[in-house]
């Protein structure tokens, strides 16, 4: 016989921000045991600096779902970025202009797939699929499909596994990731921004009686989620030296993954960045140390898929139907 | 027809319909060769296997609570690969024998999903964006190469009767119209709060909307190993998206419980007859993605804005 304060006790670890931790603790120490020198400076910042690819492009997602949408726009938006910036860079036009030019078009496309979905109440997947393939399309059809320019010095050191940041031993962009989470932190939970996003997710209607004005948050929290895709694409640049379109296809399913593994509930209204920024760690550990163990990358997928219902069947629930009447 | 185009038919069924008749006329100029009679069946066998999986993902839709099955697209190259190596490959090339097996294991990985989704009560995106990584993961696995046969008779499935499998599902469908278990689907999908008070046991129909969708998708398999006439390991994964695109194309609303089969099989149309005319203008492949994202944003805020005025 369990007793009730122990139950309480394992339904408030359930639900924290404990568990995604927990597990990406578990998975690394489980791969030091089976892999030789994988708890070593350099895989972590490898699988950091992989993570911060994965973490920067989520947190739009995130945001968005605890919003109650979703998010398809970003893997053609971090090509689209990626390719935009490569040209542009190309061209010889100074740094700051090419960083502002790709995100206030990333940031414009997003606020666009936000502004249609709520204002016609079409559901944001189909409006966001549908604007992030005419998108990307529009941007590989200008280049021909043969996108030329490459990233310039301070985008490679900038993200490159080895770099060091001053006397800390990590990438910049691993710092600027550390950063970015503490700032979504706050934002969440200290700003009227923060508070009305949570409000909108967990009863949209309640919260436009509180005077949240949806539209407006759905503008606004969709161009955020296009910010982030479009220096997430710009420093895929750095990583992969020349542009390609499909850079960021395999987002599109890691957003939504780091998401869920975190623990945010796609009901909306429930989770946090946090748990997404731990989500996109506890991901690339379990590819890597799935690769360290010589896996086949097909069967790293399905393995992926596999946590994903197991962990969600634990942690991720809804209501039974007999309970919300 | 109008049956078949369920409550929705004023709206987003009408306006896939005008566009597919206008398509066709586009491509009664440009492309004659295609749609003459002559070459009739082959083109069905060209389209039939986006339809067949824009139908697969109806049903999911439909019995709503966010409910869709985006794992429908790799569930049929999963199918066409254990179709493949396991049974054509091992000599078991009889449709007497390979039919309700193919069928039933479409039948089973669909209501895997809706086991997740209704008992296990997993968000349908979630639960089946975790079968679709467990499916593109597993299907290089079985089969890392393209390759095999596919038996004669499957092959005419792709050729002169191309329309047999559209037909059995179109069948299949009217069949299940006239029984109460669509308006227990249409019910669940409209409110299932409505539903569960009356006595539906919600659970057990979308278990039953996603089985059916599976079931659906190993037709599409077959219909797409008529088309390629071998296994391909890589060939399920983009269909899911494209599905996606047709069903809502077709007026089918993702909030659930409104929409039909026609409207969603127009969808498909109306995405193939796109990408034929612009093929056959000489646009790049860019050009015709360019112009299917616009497509398909123009016309579900059209539906949206039409739905909303009546």
């Amino acid at each position: 016989m369990i007793s009730p304060g122990i139950r309480q006790a394992a339904a408030r670890l359930r639900d924290s921000w404990i568990m995604p931790l927990l597990l990406g603790l578990a998975l690394f120490a489980l791969a030091s045991i089976l892999i030789d020198g994988f708890a070593s400076i350099r895989t972590a910042r490898a699988i950091l600096v992989l993570a911060s690819f994965v973490g920067l492009a989520a947190v739009g997602q995130s945001l968005v779902i605890v919003m109650g949408g979703i998010d398809l726009s970003i893997p053609f938006l971090v090509g689209f970025a990626n390719v935009v910036a490569a040209e542009l860079f190309g061209a010889g036009l100074p740094d700051p202009v090419v960083v502002a030019v790709v995100i206030g078009m990333t940031v414009s496309i997003g606020a666009l797939n936000g502004f249609l979905s709520k204002r016609f109440g079409v559901h944001p997947l189909i409006i966001t699929l549908g604007v992030g393939t005419a998108a990307l399309a529009a941007v590989m059809f200008w280049t021909a499909g043969f996108p030329s320019g490459s990233a310039p010095d301070w985008v490679t050191s900038f993200v490159s596994i080895g770099a060091t940041t001053g006397p800390i031993p990590a990438p910049p962009i691993v710092l600027f990731w550390a950063v970015v989470t503490i700032i979504m932190i706050v934002v969440e939970r200290s700003t009227s921004y923060g508070r009305r996003l949570f409000a909108l997710g967990s009863n949209p209607r309640a919260a436009q009686l509180a005077l949240v004005r949806p539209l407006r948050m759905w503008v606004a929290t969709f161009a955020i989620s296009g910010a982030f895709a479009g220096a997430t694409g710009l420093l895929f640049l750095g990583f992969t030296g020349k542009a390609f379109g499909s850079v960021g296809e395999p987002l599109l399913f890691q957003t939504i993954a780091a998401v869920v593994i975190g623990g945010t509930s796609l009901i909306g209204g429930l989770g946090g960045y946090v748990r997404t920024a731990m989500g996109a760690i506890v991901l690339i550990l379990l590819s890597t140390m799935l690769l360290g163990l010589g896996v086949q990358s097909s069967l790293i997928q399905a393995a992926t898929g596999a946590l994903i219902i197991v962990l969600v069947s634990v942690y991720g629930r809804e209501a039974a139907l007999r309970d919300t009447i | 027809m109008t049956a078949l185009l369920g409550r929705d038919r004023r709206t987003g069924a009408s306006v896939v319909l005008v566009l597919l008749v206008v398509l066709i006329g586009v491509n009664a100029v440009l492309n004659p060769a295609r749609l003459a009679p002559a070459g009739i069946f082959t083109t069905i066998g060209l389209v039939a296997p986006l339809m067949l999986a824009a139908l697969a993902t109806t049903p999911s839709i439909l019995s709503g609570g966010g409910g869709i099955d985006i794992s429908i697209g790799p569930m049929i190259g999963f199918i066409n690969v254990m179709m493949v190596l396991f049974l054509f490959e091992a000599g078991i090339d009889s449709p007497i024998v390979v039919i309700p097996l193919v069928l039933g294991l479409g039948a089973l990985l669909g209501a895997f999903n809706g086991v997740l989704v209704a008992y296990v009560r997993l968000q349908p995106i979630v639960a089946t964006l975790g079968t679709f990584l467990l499916f593109i993961g597993l299907t290089p696995w079985i089969m890392s190469q393209p390759g095999g046969d596919a038996p004669e008779w499957v092959l005419r499935l792709g050729d002169d009767f191309a329309l047999v499998p559209v037909a059995f599902v179109g069948v299949l469908w009217f069949v299940i119209y006239r029984t109460p278990l669509y308006r227990y689907l249409m019910a669940v999908g409209g409110s299932s709060k409505a539903a569960y008070t009356s006595g539906i046991n919600v659970a057990r129909v979308r278990v039953f909307a996603y089985a059916l969708g599976g079931l659906i998708a190993a037709v599409a398999a077959i219909a797409l190993t008529a088309l390629i006439g071998s296994g391909d390991p890589n060939i399920g994964q983009p269909i899911t998206l494209k599905a996606i695109a047709a069903v809502a194309l077709g007026g089918v609303s993702l909030a659930g419980g409104r929409g039909g089969f026609i409207g969603a099989g127009a969808g498909a149309l109306v995405i193939f007859q796109l990408e034929l005319a612009l093929t056959s203008t000489q646009a790049s492949t860019f050009m015709i993605q360019m112009i299917f994202g616009i497509v398909l944003v123009l016309a579900v805020l059209f539906n949206a804005i039409v739905g909303r005025r009546r």
